[in-house]
């Protein structure tokens, strides 16, 4: 038992962000907290600078080709949204998988539902990959798009997205990637892998505040129309939306306190490298992964080799409903987690822990050993309590 | 202290279904979760518990279905997880080992709290 919290629910959203973050976007907002790029006056110009350069410093942190092609949106499902009903018409096809949040499955649900399009939906494995060969036969003549996420936030794999990617460009098919939980602890170069487009939250590892995410497409998506349609500060005695990138794309007023807050994790990130943070998170996941798997009545999914993955994990305790277990977590133990089917149900199918889900650790910056030991004692308790009174 | 209004219903999509429970018809969720919270008697809980695998509620769990109860009659929602183990005086530990189907498909349940419906 600590005297803290043990704030174990990171691949939801990152806590505590960096004070040196949350500072200097108090400041800055205190200071230009105006409309970006409205009316005359120069510190609507320089906010809008500001918006600028977090676009060329997003399009650098992605390895994108144009910062006019980043576009800002709330979260990654926000982006996905955009990205999913302006992408697709009347009889297109979509190649997506078992793995993906309902930020992908309703989207597509829907459009299907709709008649829009179709779409084929490749398994995983029991180590939690999907094997590009299967992403490459569900391809049709009609296939518009294949969207995948980059890390499932069930299991934690990373995705094959750039052997995907390569393969999927052979036969002209553009890959879009939903990288909510890989931006900001896995490096991404769209240039270099040929992936079209990268729907990002700022909220997880990219250490920015909530509200704030974004697209970043490439010139493989160039016919990306519109979702919604006005209205923004450009060409404004037009009734039609501008088509000018990255407006083409945004509606009303920027969350410019999040942009700031983007603009800062960026510095933020580059100043300590990104992969030194996702060493030393898999470090305490390889800590948790060990002490779990030695509790009898724990079951670990997906998690007897964690190369290529990010730091989270998913378990439950024999006979406890995960919602219970975090409970227990929460107010007997002062650690926090996510329980359920973490919103990617057709992952809990393939697992078997369907209706109720599992109990998902996900590590962050600022956790610590202890924190893991802590969490590994937890669940000891809960699992042998489990057990005598069961 | 004059008591802030408590909702009686659940507004949302859960598939809905109606049974005949301690001779009432009663509206479910999709989970057995009561539709409605002004639905619940000391019956129901009764029958609920048996669904359950519980042959009579004890005192204990009792104490518990009606901590829930007040609760909620006086908030207007569930209590957090810290209220509940301060305001019951027993870990959640313990409390899940009280009713055969845990705390929220258990108590929670068989006190006729709606079914929480946070993001999961």
């Amino acid at each position: 038992m600590t005297d803290k919290l043990i704030y174990l629910d990171n691949a939801a959203t990152t806590f505590p962000k960096p004070a040196s973050i949350l500072n200097r976007m108090v400041e800055t907002y205190g200071r230009i907290g105006v409309s970006p790029g409205r009316g005359s006056y120069d510190l609507a110009a320089e906010a809008q600078e500001l918006v600028n350069e977090t676009r060329r410093k997003t399009a650098r942190f992605f390895g994108a080709p144009d910062a006019d092609r980043v576009i800002f949106a709330s979260n990654a499902t926000d982006a996905l949204n955009t990205a999913l009903q302006g992408l697709l018409h009347p009889g297109d096809h979509v190649v997506s998988t078992r793995l993906e949040h309902n930020s992908v499955l309703r989207p597509l649900y829907h459009l299907n539902r709709k008649g829009i399009l179709g779409y084929d939906l490749v398994p995983f494995s029991a180590k939690g990959f999907v094997d590009p060969e299967n992403v490459v036969a569900a391809i049709r003549p009609n296939t518009k798009l294949v969207i995948i996420t980059h890390a499932s936030n069930v299991l934690g794999t990373i995705q094959p997205v750039q052997e995907i990617s390569r393969r999927c460009r052979e036969r002209g098919v553009p890959v879009l990637i939903d990288a909510a939980q890989t931006a900001g602890v896995i490096p991404i170069d769209m240039e270099t892998w040929q992936v079209a487009g990268v729907a990002f939250a700022g909220h997880k590892s990219m250490l920015a505040p909530t509200g704030i995410g974004g697209l970043v497409l490439d010139r493989q998506l160039e016919d990306i129309e519109t979702s919604r349609f006005g209205g923004t500060g450009i060409d404004s005695g037009s009734m039609v939306h501008t088509q000018d990138f990255p407006y083409r794309l945004e509606a009303g007023t920027l969350n410019l306190l999040g942009i700031i807050g983007l603009s800062e994790s960026l510095d933020f990130l580059e100043e300590t490298g990104i992969e030194p943070v996702h060493s030393r998170e898999m470090g305490l996941l390889e800590r948790l992964r060990d002490g779990l798997s030695e509790l009898n009545g724990v079951e670990l999914y997906c998690a007897q080799d964690l190369f290529n993955h990010v730091g989270l994990l998913t378990a439950n305790v024999r006979g406890l409903d995960p919602s219970d277990v975090g409970a227990i977590l929460d107010a007997d133990f002062d650690i926090a987690v996510r329980v359920g089917v973490h919103c990617a149900p057709l992952v809990h199918q393939s697992l078997g822990t369907s209706p109720h889900g599992s109990v998902r650790f996900s590590v962050g910056p600022f956790n610590t050993a202890d924190d893991i030991d802590c969490a590994i004692q937890a669940m000891a308790e809960i699992a042998g309590h489990a057990r005598r009174t069961r | 202290m004059s008591e802030p209004s408590v909702p009686q219903e659940q507004k949302g999509d859960l598939q809905q279904k109606r049974c005949i429970i301690a001779d009432t018809e009663i509206l479910l969720d999709g989970e057995g979760f009561l539709w409605h919270v002004g639905d619940w008697t000391e019956e129901i809980a009764e029958a609920l518990a048996s669904e359950l695998g519980i042959g009579k509620l004890d005192d204990a769990q009792w104490a518990v279905i009606r901590f829930l109860r007040d609760y909620y009659a006086y908030h207007g929602r569930a209590p957090m997880n810290r209220d509940l183990k301060a305001g019951l005086g027993i870990s959640l530990m313990d409390l899940e080992a009280l009713f055969p189907g845990g705390i929220r498909r258990g108590a929670r349940r068989i006190a006729g709290l709606p079914n929480p419906r946070s993001c999961t």
